[in-house]
């Protein structure tokens, strides 16, 4: 698998998934996937650079009750998604 | 083992869980967007089933009307690239359908995702003339090297990574049925001193990117067809290498090929290959064949059934209907062509298949503007609003058939094209009569309007040109009629009406539209 869409601990209960390059739906079901294997109190932030999937990926995340707490433009054509368990 | 091993232990099993139920699908399935902002059908997602060379079986068919009813609520559409689309898409059935389409022996293409910059280009299906191995007269038959070709762009990550996508079309019949002036590059079979071979276009796209809608260049170049298949794999290679990342708007082949001149691209073409190009001064089509209706096949007492679409839309229960009929009367073969149309080849029985074919409801006669006539699914896209992209050209044809004799319709070889946004997805711009939709805004509302072009000639290298800027659909019909009835009054001896219009001014043909 592509160093790309490996999910790295950045810091105390913090974990990067980074999805830039990923086509839907690679995007939504990796951060699915990694979330599955976090922990209540960790905290996902997700790197992407498809727009559909920083359309899709925070309601998705909402209907199965995680907390999206911010969608933030990280640079030109980069968003960071990050999701609190 | 301390907390920061254990910790990459962990993640390095995460990883391998997160990719093994993913990674054989990536590079090989995507789905597309949907859907923003104007969506009325509520779609996020689309699903490109990409058909090498438009050729499947009745079994695939009956495995794509299975994936429609399941997840696409129950319909689809045939594509101008000889696709099959699905729509309302949901991501976190992907998997499944990916794994279906597997076993299948369908892929997609990476389809348009909005990226930013210039990446993740690929190469989309390549399109192959419908009748391909069966039309009576044809040079070559161009299947081989499309599935070729497609065998070896699918899935390869030398190629999913390109500047922008890249888009091919093959003819083998002597016609321009596969519209190669709108693709990237386009192979078309010529005949040279009695050899056969292909000749090259280069640099197509009626599309928004710089510098513009353009049409193919031709390179006076000719290919045996052994070596097509390395020519154009080394062609892709230079969009891939030269093509610019400077700019999305600036990464489309046309770019470069205006950048460099057609000169250049053969001589860096040649140097890849090893090959000096020999010349071809030739005619470019040999024929006008749009292969449309009942046909002989070039193999004595077999036919094929042309059975056109106006859009394109089928429903699953359609699809079901025609692999049905495709095994009954036919070889179970059906092929998709780029004017979003179907086609049931290899029938011994013509009648007793025509006949069946009309009891199931689809229509098998009309003016040569029925399966000549396409529209975009612009209803999904969500850049428009009503009338959407296949309405219109339904719409549109239904209107002129009603309107005047066929055969007239037939003499003055029209062709409608809608694109229903600036985006220009079905090539108005090629088209005789070309509507071009675009929203403008009327007190609160955005309503759709539509341009109106005339003329468009790719045989003679000519765009058409916008005559009207914004009518709605119901002033264009109108105004289109008006424009028929002057044009079967004026027109010279067998003047088609793309001739009829580029020999008048935009202020005479305003006229004609408008009654006078």
């Amino acid at each position: 698998m592509e160093e790309k869409f490996t999910l790295k601990k950045v810091g105390e209960k913090r974990y990067l998934l980074d999805a830039r390059g990923g086509v839907c739906p690679y995007p939504q079901l990796l951060t699915l996937r990694a979330l599955s294997e976090l922990n209540p109190g960790d905290m996902l932030e997700v790197l992407l650079d498809n727009p559909p999937s920083v359309r899709d990926i925070p309601p998705a995340l909402q209907r199965k009750g995680y907390k999206v707490s911010e969608v933030l433009s990280v640079e030109k054509g980069v968003w960071k998604i990050t999701i609190t368990l | 083992m301390n907390e920061n091993s254990s910790t990459s232990h962990d993640l390095k099993s995460v990883n391998c869980r997160i990719s093994s139920e993913i990674e054989r699908f990536v590079g090989r399935y995507s789905i597309g967007r949907d859907g923003e902002p104007l969506n009325e059908r509520a779609s996020l997602h689309f699903l490109r089933i990409k058909v090498p060379g438009g050729r499947l079986t009745a079994d695939q068919l009956l495995g794509i009307a299975d994936l429609a009813q399941k997840y696409g609520r129950g319909r689809g559409e045939v594509t101008d690239r000889q696709d099959v689309q699905l729509h309302w898409i949901e991501a976190e059935n992907a998997l499944e359908i990916f794994q279906r389409m597997g076993e299948l022996g369908f892929t997609t293409d990476m389809c348009g995702q909005g990226f930013s910059g210039a990446r993740y280009g690929d190469v989309r299906n390549i399109v192959c003339c419908p009748v391909s191995g069966i039309g009576k007269g044809e040079l070559i038959d161009p299947y081989p090297l499309v599935k070729k070709l497609t065998n070896f762009f699918t899935g390869n990550r030398d190629f999913l990574d390109m500047p922008r996508k890249f888009k091919i079309a093959v003819s083998g019949c002597g016609s321009d049925c596969t519209r190669v002036e709108v693709n990237d590059l386009g192979l078309v079979a010529v005949k040279k001193d009695g050899e056969i071979g292909f000749t090259m276009m280069v640099g197509g796209s009626v599309g928004a990117s710089l510098p513009g809608p353009k049409l193919a260049e031709p390179t006076f170049a000719f290919i045996k067809p052994e070596d097509a298949f390395e020519v154009v794999v080394a062609s892709v290679e230079i969009h891939r290498d030269y093509g610019s990342r400077e700019s999305k708007a600036k990464a489309r082949f046309k770019w470069l090929i205006n950048e460099w001149g057609v000169k250049k691209f053969l001589s860096v073409l040649e140097e890849k290959t090893g090959r000096k190009m020999e010349e071809y001064n030739g005619r470019l089509f040999l024929n006008e064949d749009d292969h449309r209706g009942v046909q002989p096949q070039n193999r004595r007492g077999y036919y094929y059934v042309h059975i056109p679409l106006l859009g394109g839309l089928l429903t699953a229960h359609d699809m079901i209907n025609l692999a049905e009929v495709a095994k009954e009367y036919g070889n179970g073969e059906l092929r998709l062509t780029p004017q979003q149309n179907i086609i049931v080849p290899n029938i011994k029985d013509k009648d007793a298949a025509t006949r069946k074919l009309k009891r199931l409801g689809f229509q098998l006669h009309g003016s040569s503007l029925r399966w000549n006539s396409i529209g975009c699914a612009s209803d999904f896209c969500g850049k428009t609003k009503e009338p959407h992209a296949k309405d219109a050209v339904k719409s549109v044809v239904e209107r002129l058939e009603t309107r005047f004799d066929h055969g007239l319709l037939n003499a003055a070889a029209l062709k409608v094209h809608v694109s229903g946004c600036p985006n220009d997805c079905c090539a108005a711009r090629t088209a005789v009569v070309g509507l071009h939709g675009k929203l403008f805004k009327e007190g609160v509302e955005l309503k759709q309007h539509y341009s109106l072009l005339l003329g468009g000639d790719p045989s003679k290298s000519k765009l058409a040109r916008q005559v009207v800027e914004k009518a709605s659909l119901e002033d264009l019909k109108n105004g289109l009629e008006a424009l028929l009835k002057k044009y079967l009054r004026l027109k010279r001896n067998r003047e088609t009406l793309a001739e009829f219009c580029n020999r008048h001014t935009i202020e005479v043909l305003k006229s004609y539209l408008d009654g006078g």
